[in-house]
């Protein structure tokens, strides 16, 4: 939310936080930080067009309408914020964790794998131009 | 006179916002470069006229704590300010980048009004 209010500019609006990976999250763009350390896994963005679109212009002050390199970067941005917030609150709970660097793919209803034994937890967020997910697929160490 | 400023990020879009943000922050400085990882910082540094170096900390290449390692041994460029601006801001990572001659950091999320509370001192 933080995120949102003072780099995004747009209202945001959280929904039902869902355990396990078996969700459509209609992708067209994902971003992904793998997580190492006490917590291994990853941590994902999950965008349909219209809102990875919007998102970037927001950030950007610009009118952006197709996937590119601007929105690729913002939405792994975003993903790269979300990570260290998490890594953050990991470490007040004595969980060292370490980020890699975000690595963004587009394409039509993406899915994106993770630690077979892991546990995983999605929250919807829903913008004016619709809805994306945040995902963390983990397991201890 | 305004002090030249080299931002040091992987992200184009933080670079973009980190610009931004300064002139919203109305402060006055001179030329912005940009580098994308440490070793295009250590590049711009050695040709360029820089007085403060924004650096983020997660970069692919050259990360912002082997910058810090590597500017510390060149003569030339080592006295150079830099502050950092990262997701990452723990009392290790940041105690390290001090160690080695960070003079503060930010984090990620900012504010404008952010930006000109920390920066404003050293621009």
């Amino acid at each position: 939310m933080e995120i949102f209010e003072t780099m995004v500019f747009i209202p945001l609006q959280p929904g039902e936080r869902h355990m396990g990976s078996d969700i459509d999250m209609g992708a067209d763009l994902a971003s992904c930080i793998g997580l190492a350390g006490d917590i291994r896994g990853l941590i994902g963005v999950h965008c349909p067009l219209g809102v990875a679109t919007g998102i970037t212009g927001a950030m950007l002050g610009l009118e952006v309408d197709e996937i590119d390199d601007d929105v690729k970067d913002a939405i792994g941005e975003i993903a790269n914020m979300i990570a260290g917030g998490v890594k953050v609150g990991l470490a007040g709970n004595n969980k060292d964790i370490q980020l890699a660097v975000p690595t963004t793919v587009c394409g039509k209803s993406l899915r994106i794998g993770g630690p077979a034994r892991g546990s995983s937890v999605v929250i919807p967020f829903t913008v004016d131009a619709g809805t994306f997910y945040v995902e963390m697929r983990y397991m201890l160490s | 006179m305004a002090k030249n400023i080299l931002l040091v990020d992987d992200s184009s879009t933080m670079r973009k916002i980190i610009t931004r943000s300064l002139r919203q922050a109305g402060l006055d400085f001179g030329e912005i470069f940009e580098a994308s990882d440490g070793q295009e910082a250590l590049d711009v540094l050695e040709k360029e006229h820089v007085d403060i170096v924004l650096s983020d900390i997660n970069m692919p290449n050259m990360n912002g704590i082997e910058f810090l390692r590597e500017k510390a041994n060149r003569d030339a460029i080592k006295d150079i300010p830099v502050f950092m601006i990262s997701t990452e801001t723990g009392d290790d990572i940041i105690g390290e980048a001090k160690s080695l001659g960070a003079v503060g950091a930010l984090k990620k999320p900012f504010t404008p009004d952010k930006v000109s509370e920390v920066l404003g001192p050293l621009v």
